[in-house]
């Protein structure tokens, strides 16, 4: 008897236990990627007005080459998008702008030598320039690439050297840059 | 203001009715029976005090008392084998009264303790326990720092709170973590995931090195750490201890405190409380930034014991915020080379309690219903439920804000049911069958705003185990056991179309495409697998000193979700992840003697162990990837065959009275077969000593403890190369997370008063000082080694209170 309803209850254990069970899942949702950068887009622009577009692209990893001419100054302005929808373009530029106190864009050359100052209408925290827009002086004729980044929460924004730096890359691309006399 | 009036009615109408009702032919009846289980009382004597009425009970354990006077009386029940038991009743018409004594209490004691006897006895294979309170005292922060000291056992961390058990080199799923008798569930594929248990819930630790209790699982080739309460004690008493921890290094402490009530009928219940808060630890040069860390868990576990059938039921709720380093937050692999070539963390700033991203939120909570009932012949019938929900939440330091938005959010309940009939006898033969169903839904919020590392599951599970020994005489046990269980994991994931294309699964697992949904593409992996484990063994005494164990133990595990799904960042190494569809169910032999003898004042162990893992499911990297930040190394989930061995030492000498020495040595040799080199992460050799002098006279004792770990010679090449730009030129370097450091030593010291109150329990003051020489070292087995150096000195206090 008692064996009887220890048996039972058991069983209805069992019940209950299958009825949490038949559950079934719905299909997750597609995460929408925030923060999620695709593109990065530098707009080069001579002192003549001539203007060049280079487009680097995640889904290609590449991107076309800046072309420049020697000693002569030319104004770039940076801007990151995350182009994954084609119908939602997003701007994450405006994001960088708005936390400046914590970013910096750095330029990295090997092969060439660019000089890389703050523009005038540069994104500014307080007196240091984010390198949103900056101005381009090539030294000398040759080819090579920039190592474009953008550095979150650098140790140190005056630094020269990527290393000195410190903080870590939210961008670290490579664009091919060839200089002409 | 009319109610005392209305009561005062109420008070004269019954004193009415007492005076005017008195009535002399009240008969008050009913049984004694055994608690237990429920036999009937014969001969207790029942009396009703300060008359003359008493009864005694027949065959059937009744008694009847009549022509009793209404009133009120107080009742005894006496037996010479049972404690007397009283009652006040108020009589005003005939009665039932059944009481349930508690009888041949000395013999229900008796079988506790043999039963524990048995226990020790009835195991072919090395096992270690520890008391909780040993844990403690030695300052430990988790639970698994504490099987540092177990030879065998060794630690994986990241940084100082993050801390998991490895046993002879395996560590993660190959360890199981067995918590009052359920399986722990949380998200143990991370090496950065601790295991989520509050250790002060529970009082004896055990270590069972390789897969030899089949009952809890045949997946664990590595071993199974249980965790587990005391029978409790049939008597009315309340107890409790306190302990309060304070530390220099960090800057903060730990308050833990039990109380627990029993009572003679079997029923008992407790209460635990653990709070800790530490701020940044520091090295032995440099506060180790963004590293403190906040706990807050309580437990509460109540049930009835009546040794021939019983209940428990649990509760536990387990909170913790860990910081991780902020130097160890990094971009890409240039990153990475810049935080290796620097003998510091690249960001130290001043101590503080703050806890910013990166950051770790765990909360773990567990409910647990267990029942058993002993029959007659001694079979015993068990079955429980458990139920676990893990909400584990991981924090990066981001970008617009998002910084609060966790980066990873888990959720994984699971739910557990098991049954056993166990002590079924046949001669010397004694055989336990069980069952196990295991039901598990993983949720990944997709809020985060990045793409989920893990993805939804649902994870199903149904075994069955047989188990058996044999036992003719006290020199010699044979066991073994068979156990099978069936894995169904049904997942919803989400893959690049690009990577679902790129790893051939389109054309190899087509039947999964649900879906296009722009460059992605939903899928739904089902899959199957089926496992069989076996363990045999044999225990002997080939002298009254000397002690033999052997057992070999087949265990099969299936690939866990990260091993097959993970797909992402993983941001601490810099490493890009993916899992493989096409793993298969790990197989393990392995094979564990144990020789050890006591005799007098000396005691030794030793244990060798060989094992062969074939698709052994490890993580390599297999090349560079480029991404918008940076190169980043793709480590791929991929199988091979290994070859395990080694052996762990232990021994103790008592001089005399006032001196004690311990050793431990522990040596594990591992071989990826295929590849032809050795595996990654294995503990080196490692040794400890432990010194301990009490005085002929005093309160104090005083150990010194001497920690020294080999360099590992023995590692795979996973370095990479990379382009850094230096002086304006592009120029190769290696970034070399292969080469492990340097060996290193510790000295701790741990100082004791006990302190007597007056009912005889013991109180305790420690004083401790850890890393006493504050030697700078690196553990190979602590990933943040790349980023800094592990703990400088720490001075702890500690009280620890009974009650």
């Amino acid at each position: 008897m008692k064996n009887f309803q220890i048996l039972f209850k058991i069983k209805l254990v069992v019940v209950a236990i299958a009825l949490i069970f038949s559950c079934s899942k719905d299909d997750p949702d597609a995460v929408n990627q925030q923060e999620f950068i695709s593109n990065v887009v530098l707009k080069i622009q001579s002192s003549d007005g001539s203007k060049q577009t280079v487009d680097w692209d995640l889904s290609e990893q590449n991107s076309q080459a800046i072309n420049l001419k020697a000693n002569s100054d030319y104004t770039v302005e940076i801007s990151f998008l995350n182009t994954s929808d084609p119908s939602a373009i997003e701007n994450i530029t405006l994001e960088v702008i708005e936390e400046a106190e914590e970013h910096q864009v750095f330029y990295g050359f090997a092969g060439v030598s660019v000089n890389v100052s703050s523009a005038s209408d540069d994104t500014k925290d307080g007196s240091r320039g984010v390198l949103i827009k900056s101005v381009w002086n090539a030294d000398s004729a040759g080819s090579g690439i920039a190592r474009v980044y953008l550095i979150h929460q650098p140790t140190d924004f005056n630094a020269t050297t990527r290393e000195e730096m410190g903080g870590f890359n939210d961008v670290a691309v490579d664009i091919p840059i060839t200089i002409t006399d | 203001m009319f109610r005392p009036l209305f009561q005062f009615f109420l008070l004269f109408l019954s004193g009415f009715n007492l005076i005017y009702g008195q009535s002399c032919n009240l008969s008050i009846n009913g049984t004694i029976s055994d608690l237990h289980d429920g036999s009937p009382i014969i001969g207790a004597l029942v009396k009703i005090e300060g008359t003359n009425f008493f009864s005694q009970t027949d065959f059937d354990g009744h008694y009847q008392i009549q022509g009793i006077c209404n009133g009120k009386y107080e009742l005894t029940i006496q037996h010479p084998e049972c404690p007397t038991v009283k009652k006040k009743i108020n009589l005003q018409t005939s009665q039932v009264y059944n009481f349930d004594l508690e009888h041949h209490i000395n013999e229900l004691e008796e079988i506790i303790l043999s039963e524990n006897r048995i226990s020790n006895l009835r195991k072919s294979v090395q096992e270690v326990s520890l008391d909780i309170g040993e844990i403690n005292s030695y300052g430990s922060n988790t639970m698994v720092e504490a099987l540092s000291y177990i030879s065998g056992a060794s630690v994986l961390k990241t940084g100082n709170g993050i801390a998991k058990p490895a046993i002879h080199g395996m560590y993660g799923s190959r360890v199981g973590i067995v918590t009052d008798d359920f399986r722990q569930h949380d998200q143990e594929w991370g090496p950065d995931h601790a295991p989520n248990i509050d250790f002060n819930s529970f009082e004896t630790i055990q270590l069972i090195k390789g897969a030899a209790a089949l009952k809890y699982g045949g997946d664990t080739p590595g071993g199974l750490i249980i965790l587990s309460s005391n029978r409790k004690k049939l008597k009315d008493s309340l107890f409790g201890n306190s302990n309060l921890i304070l530390e220099s290094n960090g800057k903060g402490g730990k308050i833990t405190s039990r109380l627990e009530k029993t009572y003679v009928n079997g029923f008992f219940v407790n209460g635990q409380l653990t709070a800790k808060r530490y701020g940044d630890f520091h090295a032995p040069n440099y506060v180790l930034s963004n590293t403190g860390l906040k706990e807050a868990d309580f437990s509460i576990k109540l049930g009835k014991d009546k040794i021939t059938s019983g209940w428990k039921l649990n509760y536990s709720n387990y909170n913790i915020e860990t910081a991780i380093l902020k130097s160890a937050h990094i971009g890409n692999i240039e990153d990475l080379f810049y935080a290796l070539s620097s003998n510091e963390p690249r960001i130290i700033e001043s101590f503080t309690y703050e806890i910013n991203a990166p950051k770790q939120k765990g909360k773990h909570q567990k409910i647990s219903f267990n029942y058993f009932s002993l029959f007659q012949n001694q079979t015993k019938l068990e079955f429980g439920y458990n139920f676990q929900v893990n909400d584990r939440k991981e924090f990066d330091v981001r970008r617009g804000g998002r910084t609060e938005i966790p980066a990873i959010d888990l959720l994984l309940k699971t739910h557990n049911l098991v049954g056993s009939l166990s002590g079924i006898k046949f001669n010397d033969w004694n055989f336990e069958l069980g069952v196990n169903g295991l039901f598990q839904d993983n949720f990944s919020n997709p809020t985060t705003g990045i793409k989920r590392l893990i993805p939804d599951y649902l994870k199903y599970e149904a075994g069955i185990y047989f188990l058996g020994n044999f036992q003719k005489t006290n020199t010699f046990l044979w066991e073994w056991g068979l156990r099978m269980d069936r894995i169904f994991i049904d997942a919803k994931k989400y893959y690049d179309l690009s990577v679902w294309e790129e790893r051939n699964y389109a054309t190899q697992y087509s039947d999964f495409e649900m879906q296009k949904i722009g460059n992605q593409i939903l899928t739904n992996p089902r899959l199957n697998y089926l496992n069989f484990s076996a363990q045999t063994g044999i225990s002997s005494k080939i002298s009254n000193q000397l002690k033999l164990k052997a057992s070999y133990v087949l265990s099969q595990r299936a690939p866990n979700a990260s091993e097959l799904f993970s797909d992402g960042l993983h941001q601490s190494i810099a490493a890009i992840e993916y899992g493989s569809l096409s793993l298969q169910k790990e197989i393990s032999h392995k094979l564990l003697i144990s020789f050890s003898k006591e005799e007098g004042d000396l005691f030794w162990s030793f244990e060798p162990f060989i094992s062969k893992t074939f698709d052994y499911i490890y993580i390599e990297p297999t090349r560079l990837k480029q991404t918008i930040r940076g190169a980043f190394p793709v480590w791929e989930y991929n199988a091979t065959d290994v070859f395990l061995s080694g052996a762990d030492f232990t021994s103790s000498f008592r001089f005399n009275n006032q001196f004690k020495f311990d050793l431990g040595i522990s040596y594990t040799y591992a071989q990826d077969l295929l590849n032809d080199r050795p595996l990654i992460l294995m503990p080196p050799l490692n040794t400890f000593q432990k010194f301990k002098f009490t005085p002929k006279k005093g309160r104090w004792d005083v150990e010194l403890i001497h920690h020294l770990n080999a360099s590992q010679k023995r590692f795979p090449d996973s370095n990479f190369q990379f382009n850094l730009i230096q002086e304006g030129q592009l120029v190769s370097q290696t970034v070399d997370i292969s080469t492990p450091p340097p060996g290193f030593q510790r000295l701790d010291v741990y100082f004791s008063i006990n302190l007597k109150s007056n009912n005889n329990l013991k109180s305790q003051i420690r004083v401790i000082a850890q890393n006493l020489t504050n030697s700078e070292y690196r553990d190979y087995l602590n990933r943040m080694r790349f980023y800094s150096a592990d703990l400088g000195r720490n001075f702890q206090i500690q009280l620890n209170f009974k009650y």
